[in-house]
């Protein structure tokens, strides 16, 4: 059959598989019950950093030299460019008077660098992002353009924030999802111009399962924290807010006109001489007293993998009369014996901590963002938050993933179901982290951490990665500089609940293979294949994932 | 960053010596004993070339390292002087760039001993982390409705300041929901939602470039870019962040944006956070923009290389219900060269013959406008945001656009639901007029609207409100009569003009304004009125007054038309609201009689 290749995404093919295979690869079956585990912190134990491998300096100096060359390529390029294809640069010149959409030289690293492996990124899917993920395959065609074939690979997904399995197309929460549009597909208002009793139930589910007397929910989580600062922060407010908070965070608080500290990522030693040194110095010129000190951080840092050392923050933040903010997007569901995150990993009451927001885009399958507090703060942003007054509200198809899908994580639907969720998304994060240690990989992150950035260091290498485990079958995300700091591109395998232990293994074998094929095991420790899968399940449960 | 400032002092004052003894040092390549000095100096200067030499012979095994060596030996050997100014700009460019992270003033920084840091620290008292909502406020919170069951024209019940409203007869028709062409209930726009559920799930798991783009997210906007005869298209997952991140992707420091001055909210945050510079005109004062552009025309004139320009507007304005001058705009944008950049949110599904919006509405091509966003939130019944315009403008935001690149996909059955309404919308387009049926039903229903709500009968309606949206708009404002606020002594505008006249937004919330919060009270009197005896819930305007950028405008009664309303409906309702009217402005004639709501208010 002659092959026709289309310019435009085409259509979704019809999956015509019974419905129990396409849920199983959804959600894969538990195969055993040994492959589960209880993840929590040892309560008054410090949280250590994470003991991270370094790789030799000769790596690090190719990285910057890899730069050098990709950097002086794209110069060489845009200057001859200019003169022999002008026609490619017309965005970036001035046209009849009017200045170009953007800068040449803001855009040079995309134009130069990231337009060179454009195909590693957003590859288009189809169908629920579970187990497996489906991807339309396609070729470059000229600058911009793909050509497809109508054809699609199903890859094993460690790219989507799926971290429970809640991307499903059938089952209990999808079908209370359906349920929910008798409320029709939009909310149509903003919540302060009209709410329904859906909306009132789900706020109350949300503060429940998180343990705060109120919450507050918004149909995106971007635009939850983008909007909150300025209705807790004034220009009299310090906030000191982690150097890699997400971008969202970072947007907030600069809407809010707060003065902002940034402190060294989760070196909390630094945080307290900051804060100390800020209570005494007081706002900038006039040396009053701050109004208020706000301290914002992350529970789950998504690009380290890592974790906020909760319990010595709070130490701080009572010691010293701050406010904690702590952003659960990818900690909520993910962390904990019971997935009620990062208070529930620590053990710690989350009424200790001041605000907690989170988003239910990642854990629960669903999309949006919250925020829970005492019910002063919340009946207080129920007036005073922007996005209650001018922007859409959250539409019911999601009130209900979100309603649902927190029920069974708590128990009360399917009991049992939110259990396994629960100790699969445990074991599974555990099992990959030693295996791809022994292995001889470099990993960030915390044992217990469903996010696992994977090291790759030389950006020439991301495409190599990213290609040949997309042709084995393997969809992963890999990113560098400006998402990571420049010598540290990476390779960012998310977890989920919805993998299975076998998945795992096959995913360790080809992962190993490719890892030698381009020199990833940059570790000097390192077993064979064979040797790490034989006691991996035993090994992975016990309190250390040393090597 | 200290001790390096201190080396690069002491460094250069001992350069010259130091010359000396490294010519020997390069030129021999063997120790000589050095000059005579003082004590310290030696000890410094031993070290210090010690490590020097150190350095250059680690120079030597690095690869490269040589050549840079065999550099410095031959320059300092050709020109000792300049080897030393090379030096020097080195130690500069080091220091330069290790002080380079923002310092803050040495003298501003008071000594303390820790001792006292301890002691201030536990002399600090903090405010709360927000003040509570005061008493005046409470009924704010009360007054916000709660449907039981769908957001539809017809509600079967619904609960308001913990008063339950139905009625076995008569549904409550429902005037305060933005589903302007009521897709909400329309059963195929439910279907294709379950459809894509059935296959997709709900939420869409990552962002768009990481494997969070489906097939139905690129269908939507291709289908949007060509419902609005633009070239592309992309979404946002929520319609408020989509001016705040769009307009900081174009406009940067030193780029220039005119404003209307009656922009919504999304805008003024947008702007802010864009740092661009900002002129404002009157709003929709077509003389103040040309007189603006005039002004600055010799400045920009001389600009080069030229920055970008914007003139920043409304469609339909969200604040007060009227329609920009778009003809008059694109002729002055194109005049004095300027991008348009247009919110339509309100606009697109409500204005123009097939709902293409304020273009549509004024004939101009969709190209006129180089940056339009809008919403998918109200006419059609999904969720989220979207702005179109040419390639490489849209093209630019999937990688540089905050909200795009770091937030999750729309919700894969939100994009099918909007592809189904653009289909729906398209459907049944009269092959004479052009017109679409839908749209058409929709625009006759506010025509006979506006004519019903200003006939001369309804004399305590005239005596008491003014119209300010434009006749064409689904959304229609009631404003409380100017001489009739002058009565109660309302102020004219409300929050602080510090944007306009400063060019700097206020550094605080607006304070709480008792007027502000009474004249609210006023209108929502009406609302819980006319809700109890006709079974009509009608809305407010709901501006967050703490958060408004830009002098406010009175509040306003909102009556939201849609599709699904009848004439009778509209008979009834303005009959009624008339009644309400008087019966509730009879009593309030003064200020004091204003002021006296505030029992009220606290007892709500
Ligand atoms: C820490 C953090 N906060 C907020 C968000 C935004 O959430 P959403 O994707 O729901 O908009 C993200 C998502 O990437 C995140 O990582």
């Amino acid at each position: 059959m002659p092959e026709v290749f289309t310019r435009t995404i085409p259509n979704a093919p019809e999956d015509d598989r019974p419905l129990e295979i396409i849920s199983d690869h959804e959600y894969g079956k538990l195969t055993s019950d040994e492959y589960l585990y209880t993840s929590k912190h040892p309560v008054g134990e410090p949280f250590l950093k994470p003991e991270e491998g370094e790789p030799t300096y000769i790596i690090y100096l190719a990285t910057y030299l890899n730069f050098l060359l990709l950097i002086i390529i794209g110069h060489i390029r845009d200057f001859f460019g200019k003169i022999f294809k002008p026609k490619e640069y017309e965005d970036l010149i001035e046209i009849d008077g009017y200045a170009p959409w953007y800068d040449g030289f803001e855009s040079f690293y995309v134009r130069r660098l990231k337009m060179r492996i454009d195909d590693c990124f957003a590859r288009p899917i189809h169908g629920a992002p579970g187990r497996f993920i489906k991807c339309f395959n396609r070729k470059r065609d000229g600058k911009y353009g793909y050509l497809y074939d109508g054809t699609s690979r199903e890859c094993l997904n460690l790219s989507s924030y799926n971290y429970l399995g809640f991307a499903q197309s059938s089952g209990t929460c999808t079908d209370f999802a359906l349920d929910c549009l008798k409320y029709g597909t939009s909310a149509c208002a903003s919540r302060l111009h009209l709410g329904t009793d859906l909306h009132k139930k789900c706020e109350r589910v949300i503060a429940d399962f998180v343990g705060k007397e109120d919450a507050i929910i918004v149909s995106q989580g971007y635009g939850t924290n983008a909007n909150f600062f300025m209705s807790i922060a004034d220009s009299k407010t310090l906030i000191i807010s982690d150097e890699l908070n997400h971008a969202s965070i970072r947007f907030g608080i600069r809407l809010s006109g707060a003065i902002v500290k940034v402190f060294k990522h989760n070196d909390m030693k630094s945080l307290e001489k900051l804060i100390r040194d800020q209570i005494a110095q007081g706002q900038p010129k006039t040396h009053r007293p701050w109004k208020k000190i706000i301290i914002a951080v992350e529970g789950l840092y998504s690009m380290e993998g890592n974790m906020c050392d909760l319990p010595e923050l709070i130490r701080i933040k009572d010691k010293y009369k701050c406010y904690l903010f702590v952003d659960e997007a990818h900690s909520i569901g993910a962390l904990g014996p019971n997935g009620k995150g990062i208070c529930d990993y620590f053990q710690v009451d989350p009424n200790d901590v001041d605000v907690l927001m989170g988003t239910l885009t990642k854990s629960f399958g669903a999309t949006g963002g919250y925020i829970a507090g005492s019910q002063e703060l919340i009946d207080k942003l129920r007036l005073d938050y922007i996005t209650q007054g001018y922007s859409e509200s959250v539409p019911p198809p999601v009130l209900g993933q979100m309603i649902s899908s927190l029920s069974v994580i708590n128990g009360d639907l399917n009991p049992g179901e939110g259990k396994e969720r629960l100790q699969r998304i445990a074991f599974n994060s555990r099992y990959l982290r030693l295996g791809l240690k022994r292995l001889g990989f470099i990993v960030y992150g915390a044992d217990d951490s469903p996010v696992i950035p994977l090291l790759i260091y030389l950006p020439g290498k991301m495409p190599g990665l990213s290609r040949s485990l997309y042709d084995l079958g393997i969809a992963i995300v890999v990113v560098s500089y400006p998402a990571t700091p420049l010598l540290s591109a990476r390779a960012r395998l998310c977890l989920s609940s919805a993998i299975t232990k076998e998945d795992l293994d096959d995913l360790l074998i080809k992962l190993s293979d490719v890892g030698d094929q381009f020199f990833l095991k940059y570790n000097s420790k390192k077993l064979p294949i064979e040797q790490v899968l034989s006691t991996l399940v035993e090994d992975c449960k016990k309190t250390n994932l040393d090597f | 960053m200290a001790s390096s400032l201190v080396i690069s002092t002491t460094t250069t004052t001992i350069t010259s010596i130091a010359t000396e003894i490294l010519n020997r040092q390069l030129s021999d390549g063997q120790n000589l004993p050095p000059p005579p000095l003082s004590q310290t100096w030696q000890v410094i200067l031993n070290t210090f070339i010690h490590h020097f030499l150190k350095f250059l012979n680690l120079l030597n095994k690095i690869p490269g390292g040589p050549v840079v060596l065999r550099y410095i030996k031959s320059s300092y050997q050709n020109d000792p002087i300049r080897s030393l100014f090379e030096y020097c700009l080195f130690i500069f460019a080091l220091t330069y760039f290790f002080t380079s992270k923002k310092k803050e003033n040495k003298s501003e920084i008071v000594k303390f001993s820790s001792k006292e840091i301890d002691e201030l620290c536990n002399e600090w008292e903090p405010e709360p982390l927000v003040k509570e909502v005061i008493n005046l406020q409470e009924w704010q919170l009360k007054s916000i409705p709660e449907i039981v069951g769908q957001n539809q024209f017809n509600l079967k019940k619904i609960i308001i300041n913990n008063n339950t409203y139905n009625d076995e007869k008569q549904s409550i028709k429902n005037f305060a929901s933005q589903d302007f062409l009521n897709l909400n209930e329309n059963q195929r726009i439910k279907d294709a939602a379950e459809v894509e559920i059935k296959y997709a799930g709900v939420g869409a798991c990552g962002p768009p470039n990481f494997y969070g783009t489906q097939d139905v997210h690129v269908r939507v906007e291709e289908d949007l870019a060509e419902f609005l005869d633009s070239e592309q298209a992309i979404i946002y997952g929520q319609d408020y962040v989509t001016a705040g991140s769009v307009i900081p992707a174009f406009l940067k420091r030193g780029d220039l944006c005119v404003v209307d001055r009656n922009v919504n909210n999304a805008v003024q945050k947008a702007l802010i956070v864009s740092r661009a510079d900002i002129e404002w005109f009157d709003h929709n004062d077509m003389d103040h923009l040309n007189q603006i552009l005039t002004q600055l025309k010799p400045v920009l004139d001389k600009q080069k290389p030229i920055k970008r320009r914007f003139i920043v507007t409304e469609g339909l304005f969200a604040n007060s219900g009227d329609i920009v001058n778009l003809p008059k705009i694109v002729e002055l944008k194109n005049k004095f060269k300027y991008r348009l950049f247009l919110d339509e949110s309100l606009s697109i599904g409500t204005l123009g013959i097939t709902g293409k919006g304020v273009a549509e509405h004024f004939n101009i091509p969709r190209a006129e406008i180089s940056i339009t966003i809008g919403s998918m939130a109200n006419s059609f019944a999904s969720s989220g945001g979207f702005c179109v315009g040419v390639s490489s403008m849209v093209h630019h935001q999937r990688i540089s656009s905050n909200a795009y690149v770091f937030s999750a996909s729309l919700p894969p059955y939100s994009a099918k639901v909007t592809s189904q309404a653009i289909k729906v919308i398209k459907e049944n387009i009269d092959s004479r007029t052009g017109q679409s049926k839908l749209m058409t039903t929709l625009h006759k229903i506010t025509n006979y609207t506006y004519q019903t709500l200003s006939r001369s009968s309804n004399t305590n309606l005239n005596c008491y409100f003014d119209i300010v949206s434009s006749p064409q708009s689904p959304m229609i404002h009631l404003q409380l009569k100017e001489t009739y606020r002058e009565k109660l002594n309302l102020p004219l505008l409300y929050g602080n003009s510090s944007f306009i006249t400063t060019g700097k937004p206020s550094q605080y919330p607006n304070k709480f304004d008792e007027y502000f919060n009474l004249e609210c009270f006023l209108l929502q009197k009406v609302i819980d009125l006319i809700l109890t005896k006709s079974n009509i819930l009608l809305t407010r305007s709901k501006i967050i007054l703490e958060h408004e950028d830009l002098p406010v405008l009175p509040p306003h009664l909102l009556i939201n038309l849609s599709a699904s309303v009848t004439k009778s409906d509209i008979d009834m309702l303005v009959e009624s609201l008339d009644a309400v009217v008087y019966s509730i402005f009879k009593n309030i004639q003064a200020e004091n009689d204003l002021i006296n709501l505030t029992n009220e208010i606290l007892n709500y």
